[in-house]
């Protein structure tokens, strides 16, 4: 049965071995036949014509936007949830490479590549969200508005998610097997994230101070002078509980990709501490709100009974639970809380930018379904694209079987 | 009246002080609980982990191999080529070997079917499972002349083969390693001794090692169809056949 002679083997393609995961092509389209790929698909096939459309026909033909609302999901969902749920890549890059919590350095990749996409996919959202969105080099190069709010977003983003970009670099590189390269672009990570945080710390603060021009219009209970602090830190807890989210379905999804030796739970009951005491200090700072302003009576009216439900289910609730959970160290506990206070800070961002948004204007938005279609559709899109990377680059482990690893 | 205001402002101001002053108060304790040692460990499998971790610690699992449940283990090469050899509890579980019976280079090998045989001084052979699809590129001549190098060494100088992978990142789904590779050599361990407790329970219990040749020793007359059973291979091709 043995023998000993070694034969020539046919050598596989570039693309085969990077694209089609050393799958001969025929075989590759198979695999993807999955359910999962199934629903992604007819989300893309129904969305990416209506994206179409929209850029086709206009704002006006595809959405409920109006001038008394003019923005809707595609501003509160895509682009100021997508941008605070996308902030777990600057949060986790800061506490290992700015703080030195070297634990936590299995995780920074997903969280980075999180953080791109999510910013990535914003900024698509928010394009489409533009009336003339080809006039977009405009105010970011021609026409400076220096004392404009969005001048300063606008700068921030477009050089925050340049910064992700570099920051993923290094698995891309790995990934390509460019030695050089990756050395060079792993040289620059104290950099990269030094400035990262500075560009988030500005436009996550600042994506909330675009409404501190709108006090009339937001609802007494969720205006407040403190908004910018209010979407800072809650962008913190945010980034906190997606990574948490993340590297949960990351570690049921992509079991055969993981660094098995690393001790998840373990880090996912450090980031439910960190994400407890933020909450904690962001419910006060909520209270300090209402407080500053007085409007005690609004809290029982229909829209007061409303943000109770924020403060005290989304905001004190999950930081309680949190708190408890690490204590026992229930790591599931703690993920269904993440999901919990991701749902929250959504719902957070929607009462900011709609919901509580021209509350008193008879002229009430509720989104069209081509705008609930597109954001679905950029959402499938940010997934598929996690997953393509995930399966080929190395983001989940370091001990990659092709033999590469992070020095 | 400016009094009036001055004491309204104030009355504003003593609820925010008043706010902030039980944040602090209440931060100290809630920092405290929070930053705390964890009390206990919720999920079950985390104690079932804890008290099975003998098998584990009996065979080790290097964090740099896949696991196929049939006990054979599989690195990937920095050549694109994947090295294959069996654990340490298949190692020793079948008894001292007479050779090895590789699979001519060249030839297919599929995942989850019988790519070689442990055969045994006796004459009897016990098949196992190939943890990949693949081309085999190389065997693992030394074999030949001491086969014993499989039991002494199943993690390096007793690997069996290199293959050239065909579906390793589909195959990989079904591989373990780390801390599941480390639950399921547990059970497998666990299901052994259940399977005759007497004498490897004693083994078990006074914190000995496992000898070459286990199944032997549990049941010399059919210690191959043992075998079989926990390198998966009894509802194969039966081996001597």
């Amino acid at each position: 049965m043995s023998s000993t002679t070694a034969q020539a083997l046919p050598s596989r393609s570039w693309v085969t071995d990077k694209i089609f995961l050393g799958l001969p092509f025929a075989e590759y389209l198979k695999s993807l036949a999955t359910p999962g790929n199934f629903v992604a698909g007819l989300i893309m096939a129904v969305g990416i014509p209506v994206i179409i459309y929209r850029f086709a026909f206009g704002l006006g033909a595809a959405t409920n936007l109006s001038q008394t609302n003019p923005w809707g999901i595609w501003i509160g969902f895509d682009m100021l949830a997508g941008v605070a749920l996308a902030a777990g890549g600057y949060t986790l890059a800061t506490a290992v490479y700015i703080f030195g919590l070297k634990e936590y350095h299995p995780i920074v990749r997903p969280a980075i590549l999180t953080g791109f996409l999510g910013y990535l996919f914003a900024v698509l959202g928010l394009t489409a969200d533009l009336g003339r969105p080809w006039n977009l080099p405009v105010p970011l190069f021609i026409s400076w508005g220096g004392p404009s709010v969005m001048f300063e977003i606008a700068w921030c983003v477009v050089l925050y998610l340049t910064v992700l970009g570099l920051e993923f670099l290094p698995p891309v590189f790995e990934w390509l097997g460019w030695k050089k390269a990756y050395a060079l672009a792993t040289q620059a990570t104290i950099g990269l994230t030094v400035i990262g945080v500075m560009l988030s710390t500005l436009h996550q603060s600042s994506l909330g101070g675009l409404f501190l021009m709108a006090p009339t219009k937001l609802h007494p209970l969720w205006y407040s002078p403190f908004i910018p602090a209010y979407f800072f830190i809650s962008s913190i807890a945010a980034g906190l509980s997606m990574v948490i989210v993340e590297s949960g379905l990351s570690h049921r999804a992509f079991q055969s990709r993981l660094d098995h030796h690393v001790n998840l739970d373990k880090l996912v009951i450090g980031l439910a501490r960190g994400a407890s005491i933020v909450l904690f200090a962001y419910f006060f700072l909520k209270v300090q709100g209402v407080a500053d302003s007085g409007r005690w009576a609004l809290l029982a009216t229909g829209y007061g009974y409303w943000f109770l439900v924020e403060v005290l289910g989304f905001i004190l609730l999950p930081s309680l639970v949190f708190a408890y959970a690490a204590r026992r160290a229930n790591a599931s506990l703690i993920r269904w809380t993440a999901a919990w206070t991701v749902l929250g800070i959504i719902i957070n961002r929607l009462n900011v930018s709609v919901i509580a948004l021209n509350w008193n204007s008879p002229d009430r938005y509720v989104p069209s379904w081509m705008e609930v279609m597109v954001s679905l559709t950029l959402v499938t899109l940010g997934i598929t694209a996690f997953r393509w990377i995930v399966n080929r680059m190395p983001v989940l482990n370091e001990h990659e079987l092709s033999g590469t690893r992070e020095s | 009246m400016i009094p009036h205001d001055i004491l309204t402002l104030y009355s504003a101001k003593m609820i925010e002080y008043g706010i902030a002053i039980c944040f602090l108060l209440l931060f100290i304790p809630f920092w405290k609980y929070v930053q705390g040692p964890s009390v206990a460990i919720a999920p079950a499998h985390a104690r079932r982990t804890q008290s099975a971790t003998s098998g584990a610690e009996w065979f080790p699992i290097p964090v740099d191999r896949l696991f196929h449940r049939g006990h054979a283990w599989a690195r990937s090469e920095s050549d694109g080529l994947v090295t294959v050899g069996l654990d340490g509890f298949a190692a020793k579980l079948v008894g001292p070997l007479a050779s090895v019976a590789l699979p001519q280079v060249g030839s297919l090998v599929g995942q989850g079917e019988p790519a070689w045989k442990l055969v045994a001084d006796d004459g009897r052979a016990v098949e196992m499972l190939s943890p990949l699809d693949g081309t085999i590129a190389e065997i693992n001549t030394d074999l030949a002349a001491s086969p014993e190098t499989t039991q002494l060494d199943p993690y390096g100088r007793g690997w069996l083969l290199r293959l050239r992978p065909q579906r390793l990142r589909a195959n990989s789904t079904n591989l373990m390693s780390g801390a599941a590779a480390r639950r399921w050599m547990n059970d497998a361990v666990a299901g052994l001794q259940r399977t005759v407790s007497p004498e490897l329970g004693a083994l078990a219990q006074d914190g000995g090692v496992p000898v070459t040749g286990m199944a032997r020793i549990i049941d010399p007359e059919h210690w191959d169809l043992l075998a079989r059973t926990h390198l998966l291979t009894d509802d194969k091709e039966n081996a001597n056949a």
